[in-house]
């Protein structure tokens, strides 16, 4: 799906952000790109859409070279959520809103209608709300069923969940799920919440300083908790605790597995102490 | 790179005192204002760039000029075709294009341009907008709150131009071609994005008011500052240069 091929980048007048970077992405994956403030996570995510161009080496997107593909071509492909829905909110109505992007795009009017009822419904907002007034986590929900209005074949997400309260970041990050797996759509989810990361990604992209430290499975990446230190990032809880138990509890990521561990323990050996 | 923003600096003109700085950048303006002699004007211009070169600014004050040459050179060619004094220099048929007159004008009026924005625009590099606030505050006795208002509205410009591009690229990730060349169409694609600039600036203002605010901004007065801003030897010696020149740029140019 992307490809990154020794990749540098710097901004003008700076050091260089992003060196000597390749890694592949491959169609219906769910990847996590994390690592501490300032590592390079939001410039890797402006390359992949033609935001930003790589200064030496290539980023193919289904094979056509960033380059020289105009980043209004390529945000037919490419859905990007910012972190801040602010920043692409623009039109009057929810309605106007959600259909910006098709309408760009050249949609046909009868198919914008319908997907725009369909999103309103999804993401149970009100088509004649006036979007900058709403809360935060609508204004985010406006912004995402804008992006996912119009089916992008791989979805970037910038810390998509700030200043979201818990519920509302699990029932975005649900739906994100559910079109990973059932439509088949590739994501690429900027995350410093390692919590969120385990929960929902398949493979992690591990960065620090603009280089990649790591690459793998999400539950290998939570396991090598020197790693994440180096990363500067906070591993998540429960597979940390988890490793403080030992190798019998090796395969324990979640609270219900943690549970589950710790009941078979005491019925092996009873008397036995944790 | 902002070109309008602050180079921290020891020269012997950051040590000036604010308020010196800022009536020397008027006078260099009043001074080549009253000035009409083209070489005189190339001289100021050149004068101003030494001086800075020497107190370690001369790559800023190069880029400087650049970019106001290109204003210089759109004076230029609007002065160039509306003077109609002087003898004809060219000709198209019996339509005489450009006059001696023209073109010495329209010369004389770039390079003044260029030679009075010049050192305002260097004021910026070498003060801190905090010390020219408390220095008008303290020295000038100019309200704190105008005073603020003015380094407040500077110190906004680079923030709303950044997110004026995180804008952009918004529009762009959605599809929006903003690499047309066609002038009316560009416009009519940058129009739309006031709207979240108007917001997110109305929302910047209202939280910057409101924590001026909680901190005691009404309390403040001329004494509040802890900095003190003395006149020196040195601020007399550039007044005085300084005066000397508009008096000569006014006799003699
Ligand atoms: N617009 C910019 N201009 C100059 N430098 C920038 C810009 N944006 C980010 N940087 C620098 O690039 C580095 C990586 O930033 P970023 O990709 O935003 O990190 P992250 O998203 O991981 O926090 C940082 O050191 C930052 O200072
Ligand atoms: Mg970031």
């Amino acid at each position: 799906m992307i490809r990154f091929e020794h990749v540098s980048f710097g901004y003008p007048h700076g050091e260089t952000t992003i060196e000597d970077l390749s890694f592949h992405i491959k169609k219906g994956d769910f990847i996590a790109l994390i690592g501490a403030n300032g590592a390079g996570k939001s410039t890797v995510s402006r390359l992949c859409n033609g935001l930003l161009r790589p200064l030496s080496g290539h980023i193919y997107l289904d094979g056509q070279d960033t380059l020289t593909t105009p980043t209004s071509l390529l945000a037919r492909k490419v859905g990007f959520l910012f972190q801040n829905p602010d920043r692409q909110i623009c039109e009057n109505t929810v309605e106007a809103e959600i259909a910006f992007s098709m309408k760009v795009q050249g949609w046909p009017d009868d198919e914008i209608r319908k997907r725009v009822a369909t999103a309103l419904e999804t993401f149970d907002l009100k088509g004649d709300w006036f979007p900058f007034n709403r809360s935060r986590g609508e204004r985010q929900r406006i912004a995402l069923a804008g992006v996912l209005a119009c089916e992008p074949q791989l979805l970037i997400l910038d810390e998509p969940t700030t200043g979201l309260d818990y519920l509302e970041c699990i029932h975005i990050m649900d739906h994100i799920r559910m079109l990973n797996e059932e439509k088949n759509i590739t994501v690429l989810m900027v995350s410093h919440d390692m919590e969120l990361v385990q929960d929902y990604a398949k493979r992690v992209l591990v960065l620090r300083d603009g280089k990649l430290l790591g690459d793998g499975p999400v539950k290998e990446i939570m396991k090598q908790e020197a790693l994440l230190r180096q990363a500067r990032v906070l591993p998540a809880q429960i597979p940390s605790l988890a490793l403080a138990f030992g190798d019998r509890f090796a395969e324990v990521f979640t609270i219900r597995e943690m549970h589950e561990a710790i009941l078979s323990e005491k019925k092996g050996d009873p008397g036995r102490k944790l | 790179m902002n070109l309008l923003n602050y180079v921290p600096g020891n020269s012997f003109l950051h040590r000036l005192n604010p308020i010196t700085k800022l009536a020397a950048a008027f006078l260099y303006g009043i001074a080549c204002i009253l000035c009409d002699s083209i070489w005189m004007e190339l001289a100021f211009i050149v004068l101003m760039i030494a001086i800075c070169a020497a107190a370690g600014l001369g790559t800023r004050a190069l880029r400087l000029t650049r970019n106001l040459l290109i204003l210089g050179l759109f004076m230029f060619v609007l002065q160039l075709f509306f003077v109609r004094t002087g003898e004809a220099l060219v000709t198209i048929g019996h339509f005489v294009l450009i006059t001696t007159g023209g073109l010495t004008s329209a010369l004389l009026l770039s390079l003044r341009v260029v030679a009075t924005m010049l050192p305002l625009m260097l004021l910026f590099a070498i003060t801190p907008m905090n010390d020219l606030c408390n220095a008008l505050v303290k020295k000038a006795h100019l309200p704190y709150r105008y005073a603020f208002i003015i380094t407040t509205a500077f110190r906004f410009v680079p923030l709303f131009s950044t997110e004026f591009h995180e804008i952009q690229d918004a529009q762009k990730a959605r599809g929006v071609d903003f690499e047309t060349k066609n002038i009316l169409r560009k416009m009519q694609l940058v129009a739309p994005l006031c709207v979240p600039l108007l917001v997110s600036s109305l929302e910047k203002v209202n939280s910057s008011a409101i924590s001026a605010e909680m901190r005691g901004f009404h309390l403040r007065s001329r004494q509040s500052g802890y900095k003190e801003y003395p006149f020196t030897g040195s601020d007399l010696l550039v007044f005085v240069l300084l005066l000397a020149l508009v008096a000569f740029s006014a006799v003699f140019l």
